[in-house]
């Protein structure tokens, strides 16, 4: 046993201890970087030396630098951000189209149907006032005001979110790209034994983001690659490869886009039914199930309100004696084309007979009645309760995601907890550390000093 | 187990951030006094309010319809009264007229009268609300009574009604066309006026006093049209006191799913800022308790 050995001791200790150090500094510096796993530097004793009476120490080494991480939370984390990404969007979405139901405010198309019928009372009170004949056709203008703009803004916001399908698919890809990067240069650095601890934060960000898009499931291979799949088992990265998604157009959805899968022979394969997670699948279900069908239950109302009130209104006589008048456009059978077809106030039809002109009001009480008569058409409601259903069911869905998304967004709070009490850094236990390295840094230099001061001796005997 | 850093501050924040949205939410209900304003704050009580405004608004328009058909009818009722009036005067004078004491000058004088009084019936019976004939039937801008030839008076009206809607398939009629007042199908109140007036300037005795029978036809048939239109300016404020009831009930259904409780609001405010408050200084309190602080 040398002193250069007991030198070596001295400073293989300063040496860890300073390593130690920047892994303590790595792991305060990152305290608050999201996704970072703190680090843990794994000391252990080096290899012996035989001696007499036994072997003797030859001192400190780092073995490894390991990265805390519990893999079945980080599998739930992502799974949390799927249903994140998913709920958020469906929410978003359907907020925004919300504020068509302004009845509470007496803005809705409810309102303007109790208006618009109110309007047709005062016409049978005084069929032959024509200031009363005049606000009824306003009334009947505001009403298909109200379903031509809301078919307008169901419209844009189908388009609204065909662009952030459109957005999303371009930012999976771009991740896509980046993960396969992160694959490679993990998959360099650990095949010559290193850990490659923050690429692997890196990539399980990347994982997390693309999650939060579309719902993915992972495997890593043996090189530390790992491969990402999509819908029902696509490949999206395959160590090294990316597989593209693309947007295209569907003619017979309004020129909408739908998601294809491009397996390298083009983009052929449709993803759009087996995607079950991320905003992709919030965005498609607004755009695709729950808007249209809104559009459907108005077009129906609309088409309904024309059809019955113009049946009934060809029936009566106007002032000016015409008759089998449309007081809509019969053309107009959808929420978005329903316009007022009468402008002259005088062949407004609130009398049941020729001769009846101008008093007779039976016409007119006859399409008030409608206003309380259900309709066939309608599923045997009146128009009234079928807007109130369709309101309701609308607001039960959006509940549903507002309430699912705070849900999820309190387990995704228990899991970052559950993530951080593994993975995350606590500044005291760091403060610990950094003091015990830096006592054991000063003392394994002053065991080189020592060292350095047994050698004066022993060189000052010669003297 | 081990506590990191960014546990406390995110478990801190979050609970924060949803207290925060409590506020947010009941800062809204105090400020628009509603409780639900869109489908998704309760889609169940939002169905009911769409259902109830709608209610709402067909009472309100049935009270509005009632309010007109008031007036129509009380225009109609003064008129008959008035007209009753008229003939009891008549009545009087054909009393005198058929007395064996008045003579061919006195009968001519009564008939002067008579003429005049006619003239006023015939006014009443063209009584017009707002520019419309009220005894016309349906015909409302149609003059119902005029005089045609000498002092013979025709209706030119027909015989329909018309009626208002009081309620879920409820109406109430708020026009008696003339032909059933004074035009009737016992007597013509005009006929017999003429007939009088024939009989008083042709000294004509009997003749006058055979309208004496004829007049209390006449009366009876005006009292007759009095009773129905009295019967349908009380159906009409019969149903209007119930109307007016249910349009407390169905607006008090409305405020109890739509409108806010200010007092419950207020008091999710004032905890809601409490928690707010609580969780700020546990906040400050952290910096308290890092263990730098003893390492001086």
């Amino acid at each position: 046993m040398s002193l250069n050995a007991l030198f070596g001791i001295g400073t293989n200790a300063l040496a860890t201890f300073q390593q130690a150090l920047s892994v303590t500094g790595q792991n305060i510096s990152n305290v608050n970087t999201p996704g970072h796993s703190r680090q843990e530097i794994i000391l252990s004793e080096t290899q012996p030396q035989n001696s007499r009476p036994g072997q003797v120490g030859t001192g400190v080494e780092a073995e490894q630098i390991r990265r805390s991480v519990d893999t079945f939370v980080e599998q739930q984390l992502q799974n949390s951000h799927e249903r994140l990404g998913q709920f958020g969007a469906t929410r978003s979405a359907l907020n925004q189209i919300e504020p068509f139901f302004a009845d509470s405010n007496d803005l809705g198309v409810g309102a303007a149907m109790n208006e618009f019928f109110s309007a047709w009372q005062d016409v049978a009170n005084n069929p032959t006032d024509l200031t009363g004949r005049t606000v009824l056709l306003s009334k009947a203008a505001v009403l298909t005001g109200r379903f031509n703009q809301a078919a307008v803004q169901l419209a844009d916001q189908r388009e609204a979110l065909d662009g952030q399908v459109r957005q999303g698919i371009t930012d999976i890809n771009g991740l896509a790209d980046q993960v396969a990067d992160l694959n490679v240069q993990i998959k360099f650095a650990e095949v010559s034994g290193q850990q490659a601890n923050d690429l692997r934060d890196q990539r399980g960000r990347l994982l997390n983001q693309l999650a939060e898009l579309i719902d993915i499931s992972t495997l890593e291979d043996s090189t530390g690659q790992v491969n990402v799949f999509i819908g029902n088992g696509q490949s999206l990265v395959a160590g090294h490869t990316t597989y593209d998604l693309s947007g295209v157009s569907n003619s017979s959805n309004g020129g909408l886009v739908d998601v294809m899968y491009d397996a390298g022979s083009g983009a052929t394969t449709p993803l759009q039914s087996v995607i079950t997670g991320g905003r992709l699948k919030g965005l498609l279900d607004s755009r695709d199930t729950i808007i249209p069908s809104l559009q459907t239950t108005l077009d129906t109302l609309a088409a309904q309100l024309v059809s019955q009130i113009n049946t009934q209104h060809q029936a009566g006589y106007g002032l000016d004696g015409s008759t089998a008048q449309a007081f809509f456009s019969s053309g107009g059978t959808t929420a978005a084309k329903m316009s007022v077809a009468l402008t002259d106030r005088n062949k407004i039809a609130a009398s049941s007979t020729a001769a009846g002109v101008p008093g007779n009001n039976v016409n007119a009480l006859a399409i008030t009645t409608l206003q309380t008569t259900a309709v066939a058409g309608l599923g045997n409601t009146t128009f009234q309760a079928y807007y109130s259903a369709a309101a309701g069911s609308f607001g039960a869905t959006l509940q549903s995601a507002e309430r699912d998304l705070s849900a999820q967004e309190i387990i995704h709070q228990q899991l970052e907890a559950h993530r951080a009490e593994v993975s995350g850094v606590s500044l005291d236990e760091e403060l610990v550390n950094l003091l015990k390295y830096q006592r054991a840094f000063q003392v394994a230099s002053k065991l080189i000093t020592t060292s350095d001061e047994m050698l004066q001796t022993i060189l000052s005997i010669k003297r | 187990m081990r506590v990191a850093d960014q546990q406390i501050y995110g478990t801190l924040l979050g609970n924060l951030q949803r207290s925060r949205l409590q506020i947010m939410d009941a800062q809204e209900q105090i400020s628009s006094q509603k409780k639900v304003q869109r489908p998704s704050d309760d889609p169940m009580a939002f169905g009911e309010i769409v259902l109830d405004k709608s209610a709402l608004s067909r009472t309100e328009q049935w009270i509005r319809n009632i309010s007109f058909g008031q007036s129509r009818i009380d225009a109609a009722d003064k008129a008959v009264s008035q007209a009753q009036d008229l003939v009891t005067r008549i009545r009087e004078l054909t009393i005198q007229g058929s007395s064996d004491t008045t003579s061919a000058q006195g009968r001519t004088a009564i008939a002067q009268e008579v003429r005049q009084l006619q003239r006023q019936l015939l006014q009443i019976a063209n009584t017009e609300v707002a520019g419309q004939f009220i005894f016309s039937g349906t015909e409302t801008d149609v003059r119902p009574y005029s005089s045609t030839s000498g002092d013979t008076v025709a209706y030119a009206g027909n015989s329909e009604t018309q009626a208002v809607a009081v309620g879920e398939n409820q109406t109430v009629q708020i026009l008696i066309p003339g032909n059933s007042i004074f035009s009737g199908a016992t007597t013509n109140v005009f006929d017999t006026v003429r007939d009088l007036l024939t009989a008083l300037e042709g000294n004509d005795r009997s003749g006058v006093q055979a309208a004496l029978g004829s007049l209390d036809q006449a009366t009876a048939q005006l009292s007759d049209a009095q009773g129905t239109i009295g019967g349908l300016g009380n159906r009409l404020q019969v149903t209007k006191d119930a109307l007016d009831t249910a349009t407390l009930t169905i607006s008090r259904a409305i405020s109890d799913n739509q409108d806010a409780d200010l007092a419950t609001a207020i008091t999710q405010l004032r905890m809601q800022e409490v928690a707010v408050e609580a969780a700020s200084q546990a906040f400050t309190r952290i910096f308290d308790q890092t263990l730098l602080n003893y390492l001086r």
